[in-house]
């Protein structure tokens, strides 16, 4: 669906990305993974077609560089965070990028309520939340129903919650047969949307692996599922991340990504920080792909 | 075409329904059939012919028809026309020559001159005494009317309109020439070159009206000439006077005259003239003064006229002293007045006694509220004399730099340029305009449409955006500096 | 294509989503570009003040007739021409000088980009939009003065507040393109706008200033100087006005009066070539610029 060949961009004498290729098959997830620098964003601009690159690449057969508008018409695409028009109205900016695309018949509520923001039409954009923004970023990018999504960090400048609801909403899309390609240096977001991940080092690629391989060159093989009452979570998140565990919220608890061999670790944590704790699940990531979200759901 | 009776006129006449008194029948001779009023295409030689036979005094009527004939009138009848008479000149010579005094010739419609412009071929020309051309048609002519010495003669009521030739090719539409008390009257003259006249003392212009030609009116070298009531629109000059004395300029219309040295009015080396209550709008210069008045005893007096929307009001040669410009609108003229070249106006005086004239561009008020200005209006802009240096500036008239310049010019006293002139006691309210001019409703009615034209395109645009003129949804602007 | 593993079918072209037109696009942005300068507090700022301005000269030309109703071309165009002058450049300037400066500075730019849209579709849309506002704001304020000189009775040609409005209307157009050149330029909109203020005062006060100068001081031939002034869209927009309104071109002196006899009835020809160049140019070297460089 995506396919990058020897893509090379420079800014000046800098080199953002060296000599990437990367080739996505259709409904196939993977994550661009790095720190911050690595190359990630520029790799996706190149894909957008935003910034010439030497190289190739191709959505769907589509040149991005001599058919652009023709290769983002198949791309939903949500950035790290949306400058949007202040003034405009969240239906009104449905509509524009709904024309945009070339859609003519979009219903703003509908479009809303399937990321959760029924109710917000009438608000202005700046008068939503981060996680809101990005909820209707999301929506813009699913206008048309696209092939493709393209995430570039899109949860960096939310907080835990938020985040926690965001990945979970990207989850059900990425069942649906859709390529998914996104960037992101979190390791619970990569571990539960994609199937591969593509490591950049310096602009450069540096290895493609499963994402189970990845999680174990991690060390972080395993999902804890830990369920407990509502009003304690806050505080076994905040306690766990104190000491390092990128844990994050869930629907009915909390998920946590841990290495094979310290599963008990977080449980004495949590003790510590006189948490209860209900029940708990052992989720190996990764092994039954595509099934995270399945996965999920039954731990549920 | 055999000899056709002369009674045939009166038939005609009285077939038409025209009014033949009987003893104008007198010379009629016996007839043959009459004929309806479809007349030949062409008749040659016909009214020649009908005025041989005529006594000296008769009135002569000519049948309707088009005759294609070079009349020559020698003799003092009164020739008139009954019904639509055309006398054609085929484009060749002279049409209509007047050689007898006393002379009648009314009502004729008279066409198609030679153009040869050494002849001056004409198409009706007098060189006697007393001749009365009134209420023709002259049409293609090269030369419409020419009065050689005939004193005492009356041109009235007719239309004079030449061939549509380049200006240059053109010839006069009405020519008095040594001519003395001869009468212009209610004529209009329009496609000609000029409208002159040479030597003529007396004559008297009035109520005539001229459009697109040379000069409307111009005089040379003629005295004592009244010049009221015209029209003189869309020429390249409305009146030019020049060498001549004593001339009286009253309730006349210059409008619009544009020639690439228009003027609404001329005047060359003459003296002793009064220019009374005429309108002058929207030519290139209202009136152009040059070296008048030419003795310094004889003043030159402007009074009660309007001057509006001309490029400029008045253009003063250096060489004109000794005017009295008194009493006088002068309204939007884009320079008011003007000197040509260097120098100032102190030989002239725009004020008399407790008043001067009014001026639309005059800043000053009136507290005191007697009608004139607390302050003298004075005509001295830096950018003005800037272009009174240098001409070529006058490019960068009406732009944003010009106003700097200004504003520099009245911030700094230091590069104040010397007044152009003074009016000392400028007047508060305009003189009443004359000759009337009520409200232009065509032009009115055109504003009404181009401002409902574009107030129509403005809300479309709003319509089509959806949104209401400055409905603010929203605080916040996009501007980047809000 | 090659790329995709031979399990995969190849995506049938046809089932998939395709884009809109150039002119679907275009007028989308337009339309958007459109509703927003008609609501931001520029566009009421700057109508506000050109009616208001116009409507002033307006009344104080009719006054100073002292109600005799005679005005022609006289002041009162003059006044108008003026006002555009000052006006309407500096609010085509300003507005396409924010537009683009502004969307790279909050992401925006580079958010749009990223839907399928051609570079070309989205500078196309902000010129015909903000073209379509100014339009508004132009329409709105001379309609205005026509309205209030048909009551005050003044003689002034009909046609000519059309033609006016028409040459304005170029004259915006061609100091949007501009404004939008910089635009695309700027890295920031507070830099473009500053730009922008300075290349107004450039075109309206010192390149005149200094071909005056030059002018005195070189003693340019009147055909120097007029050709010279071709260059300056407000000189030409002038020129036009005066040239196609009621009163003649002669009006401005010898260099005006050379450019009659030697041009003639190509006037109108060469001074809309003029105000053209002045659209396009910019606009084209915009689209250069901006499909150049990123839009981050």
């Amino acid at each position: 669906m995506i396919a990058i060949t020897h893509v090379t961009r420079r800014f000046g004498r800098h080199v953002a990305v060296r000599d990437v290729s990367l080739s996505i098959a259709p409904g196939e997830s993977v994550a661009l993974w790095g720190p911050n620098g690595a190359g990630k964003t520029t790799l996706i601009r190149c894909v957008l077609g935003l910034i010439r690159c030497s190289g190739r690449i191709e959505v769907a057969g589509r040149s991005v560089r001599r058919r652009g508008k023709a290769a983002r018409r198949l791309i939903g695409y949500v950035p790290q965070e949306l400058g949007f028009y202040d003034e405009l109205g969240v239906s009104e900016a449905i509509r524009y990028f709904a024309r945009l695309k070339g859609l003519r018949a979009v219903r703003p509520a509908q479009v809303l309520e399937s990321v959760g923001l029924a109710g917000h039409g009438a608000k202005r954009v700046r008068e939503l939340s981060g996680g809101m923004k990005q909820r209707l970023a999301l929506a813009i990018a699913l206008l048309g129903d696209p092939p493709v999504l393209v995430l570039d960090e899109v949860t960096a400048s939310l907080d835990a919650v938020g985040r926690g609801e965001f990945v979970r909403l990207l989850e059900g899309l990425s069942g649906a047969g859709r390529t998914l390609l996104f960037a992101s240096h979190r390791i619970e977001e990569v571990s539960t949307l994609a199937r591969r991940v593509a490591v950049l080092e310096k602009g450069r690629l540096s290895r493609v692996q499963t994402c189970a391989d990845f999680a174990d060159s991690l060390g972080r093989s395993t999902m804890l599922h830990l369920v407990m009452p509502v009003a304690v979570r806050a505080r076994a998140v905040e306690s766990l991340r104190a000491v390092g565990f990128p844990a994050q919220l869930n629907g009915v608890g909390i998920v946590v990504p841990v290495s094979q061999d310290r599963k008990a670790a977080p449980f004495r944590i949590l003790a510590d920080a006189r948490v209860p704790i209900d029940d708990f699940e052992i989720v190996p990531v990764g092994k039954a792909e595509p099934g995270a979200a399945h996965h999920q759901g039954e731990a549920r | 075409m055999t000899s056709r009776p002369i009674h045939l006129v009166l038939a005609a006449g009285l077939a038409l329904g025209a009014p033949a008194p009987a003893q104008e029948a007198e010379h009629a001779a016996p007839a043959s059939a009459p004929r309806a009023a479809a007349p030949d295409p062409l008749r040659q030689g016909e009214i020649n012919r009908l005025l041989r036979e005529a006594p000296d005094g008769a009135t002569v009527r000519v049948p309707a028809g088009i005759y294609r004939e070079h009349l020559r009138i020698d003799r003092p009848v009164t020739l008139i026309a009954e019904g639509e008479v055309v006398i054609d000149g085929g484009g060749q010579g002279d049409i209509v020559e007047i050689t007898a005094p006393d002379v009648t010739f009314r009502g004729f419609i008279v066409r198609n001159t030679g153009d040869n412009l050494d002849h001056e071929n004409a198409g009706i020309r007098a060189v006697a005494p007393r001749a009365r051309i009134e209420d023709n048609v002259l049409d293609d002519i090269l030369f419409g009317i020419d009065l050689r010495e005939s004193p005492d003669s009356i041109v009235r009521g007719n239309r004079i309109g030449g061939k549509k030739l380049d200006i240059a090719r053109r010839g006069d539409g009405l020519r008095l020439w040594r001519s003395d008390r001869a009468l212009v009257e209610s004529n209009e003259m329009h496609d000609g070159r000029d409208s002159i006249l040479w030597y003529s003392k007396g004559v008297t212009v009035r109520g005539n009206v001229g459009h697109n030609c040379r000069y409307g009116l111009h005089l040379m070298f003629s005295d004592d000439v009244t010049i009221t009531d015209n029209e003189f629109a869309g020429n390249s000059v409305g009146i030019y006077l020049m060498y001549s004395t004593g001339v009286r300029i009253s309730g006349n219309r210059l409008l619009r005259n544009r020639g690439p040295s228009g003027y609404g009015l001329g005047l060359k080396e003459t003296d002793r003239f009064e220019v009374r209550d005429n309108l002058v709008v929207g030519n290139r210069a209202g009136v152009y003064i040059d070296g008048s008045p030419f003795t310094r005893a004889k003043p030159g007096l402007f009074e009660g006229n309007t001057f509006a929307s001309n490029d400029v009001g008045i253009i003063f040669l250096p060489s004109a002293r000794g005017n009295e410009i008194v009493g006088n609108n002068f309204v939007d003229n884009i320079d008011q007045v003007v000197v040509s070249g260097r120098g100032n106006l102190d030989a002239n005086r725009f004020w008399r006694g407790d008043a001067g004239n009014f001026w639309s561009d005059y800043t000053g008020y009136d507290a005191d509220g007697d009608g004139i200005g607390d302050f003298v209006h004075e005509s001295s802009t830096l950018f003005e004399n800037l272009m009174d240096r240098q001409p070529a500036l006058r490019l960068f008239l009406f732009s944003p730099a010009q106003q700097a310049i200004e504003f520099v010019g009245r911030a700094v006293p230091a590069v104040r340029p010397e007044p152009r002139f003074v009016d000392e006691v400028p007047l508060m309210r305009p003189v009443p305009v004359r000759p009337e001019v009520g409200v232009d409703a065509g032009a009115r009615l055109g504003l009404l449409a181009s401002s409902g034209a574009l107030l129509a395109l403005s809300a479309g645009v709003f319509a089509l955006a959806g949104v209401l003129p400055f409905s603010r949804r929203t605080d916040s602007s996009q501007g980047a500096l809000s | 294509m090659t790329a995709l593993p031979a399990s995969m079918p190849a995506v049938a072209s046809a089932a998939l989503p395709r884009p809109p037109g150039v002119i679907s696009s275009t007028l989308t942005v337009a339309r958007r570009e459109l509703r927003d300068a008609l609501r931001s507090r520029w566009f009421l700022l700057y109508t506000i003040a050109f009616a208001a301005l116009g409507l002033g000269v307006s009344f104080v030309s009719a006054a100073g007739t002292g109600g005799t109703g005679l005005s022609g071309f006289g002041r009162t165009t003059a006044g108008l021409i003026n006002l555009i002058l000052l006006v309407v450049p500096l609010m085509a300037l300003s507005a396409g000088a924010a537009s683009i400066a502004s969307d790279r500075e909050r992401g925006m730019l580079a958010y749009v980009l990223a839907q399928p849209v051609r570079t070309w579709e989205i500078l196309l849309g902000k010129f015909v939009g903000l073209g379509a506002s100014l339009l508004a704001s132009i329409t709105l304020g001379l309609g205005a003065c026509a309205l209030v000189l048909a009551w005050k009775g003044l003689r002034t040609q009909p046609a000519s507040m059309l033609w006016l409005a028409g040459l304005a209307l170029v004259l915006a157009l061609g100091m949007l393109s501009v404004g939008l050149l910089i635009s695309s330029l700027a890295r920031r909109a507070s830099v473009a706008v500053g730009t922008a203020i300075f290349v107004w005062l450039t075109l309206v006060f010192v390149s005149d200033l200094a071909l005056m100068a030059g002018a005195v001081a070189l003693r340019l031939r009147i055909e120097q100087l007029f050709a010279l002034s071709l260059f300056n869209p407000m000189q030409v927009f002038k020129m036009w006005s005066l040239h196609a309104a009621d009163a003649s071109l002669d009006v401005l002196g010898p260099a005006a009066l050379y450019a009659v006899e030697e041009h003639g009835s190509r006037l109108h020809a060469l001074f809309g070539a003029c105000l053209a160049a002045w659209v396009l140019l910019p606009l084209g070297l915009a689209g250069l610029c901006l499909s150049r460089r990123s839009p981050l």
